[in-house]
């Protein structure tokens, strides 16, 4: 099979790279990439750790939909040649690889970081909030985020506005507000209703379709945009 | 990215946003034609079926706003394209005059 790779480096001009590759039963594309590395072509860059669809490292879009190349099997794609390349929304360091930095620093600038609240600490201890209880059932899937930022590439609003926070912040925005232990949610919903922040998502889900966990941000985010609203008629969230 | 930008997919949720927009801008021309001329049957097909394509999706919008998951997004917008259609076909061939 012909594998098609995006290649670049500074200094360099960037092209698409064609590799042949003898495809096997089983074989996913992270496979092919590192036969390529470990064969043809020892500078190829790319990043990958735990190798079984847990860590997300090796987020790519690939024949143009962001997937993690360790679970994306070869035989699962059309035939015809593979195209990969580097997530969209991040600077570029090399070849295929991406600096997730924005993650952070997005998450920084929305506050989606745990502010210990009164109720942090009740009775000593830290607060237990029960696992069948409603308030954690309401974040069960969020909390699954693996920050591989595979939603951030997808969403074509992070793309039009920097400004905007994307999906993967505003998603583990979402968690805290809902979380009782936190003492941050009022300073955090005044930033929300920033014009770069809820408004800016128009809810075309791409973040939801490409996420290897099944989060759905988009839902994260209506959600938020539903408090937001509440908050603005006087009304308290639950 | 420049020359060696792979395709990448315009997504369900990407066209049903896309539609929608193009539908309010044609709309604004369309109008226009109407007001000038109110019996060409083909403006009035167009306004019509305009109008139905940006209403049927912003129901779709907020019918996800209000709290059913994204996860459905897809099928809605499926299912606000047949109804889109079922209405034109409704209004234009059970028209009153």
């Amino acid at each position: 099979m012909v594998l098609r790779v995006f290649r670049w480096g500074p200094g360099m001009r960037e092209r698409l790279q064609k590799y042949w590759v003898r495809a096997r039963q089983g074989m996913t594309v992270l496979d092919a990439l590192v036969e390529v590395q470990r064969g043809p072509d020892p500078t190829l860059a790319f990043r990958y750790a735990c190798r079984v669809g847990m860590c997300g490292s090796c987020g790519m879009v690939i024949n143009g939909r962001e997937r993690w190349a360790c679970r994306t099997l070869l035989s699962t794609l059309p035939r015809g040649p593979v195209t990969v390349r580097p997530l969209y929304n991040f600077p570029l360091i090399r070849d295929l690889v991406v600096d997730m930095a924005p993650i952070k620093s997005k998450m920084l600038a929305t506050k989606a970081v745990f502010v210990p609240g009164r109720r942090a600490t009740e009775d000593g201890g830290f607060a237990q909030i029960g696992s069948n209880s409603r308030e954690r059932r309401a974040v069960d899937a969020a909390v699954e985020c693996i920050g591989c930022g595979m939603c951030v590439s997808a969403c074509t609003m992070v793309g039009h506005d920097r400004r905007f926070p994307g999906p993967a912040a505003l998603n583990r925005v979402f968690t805290l507000q809902r979380d009782s232990r936190d003492g941050a949610h009022a300073e955090r919903s005044a930033a929300m209703l920033s014009e770069d922040v809820l408004a800016r998502c128009h809810g075309q889900a791409n973040c939801t379709d490409v996420c290897p966990m099944e989060i759905s941000p988009t839902d994260s985010i209506l959600a938020l945009r539903r408090r937001a609203v509440l908050r603005l008629f006087g009304v308290s969230p639950r | 990215m420049g020359s060696a930008e792979a395709w990448r997919d315009t997504k369900t949720g990407m066209w049903a946003w896309l539609l929608q927009r193009v539908a309010a801008v044609g709309l604004l021309a369309v109008i226009a034609l109407h007001l000038k001329n109110p019996f060409l049957r083909t403006v009035q097909a167009a306004l019509l079926g305009l109008v139905l394509l940006h209403g049927v999706l912003g129901i779709r919008s907020i019918v996800m706003d209000v709290g059913l998951s994204a996860r459905w997004h897809r099928l809605l917008f499926l299912l606000a394209l047949l109804a889109g259609v079922a209405a034109f076909a409704l209004f234009w061939y059970w028209r009153w005059y």
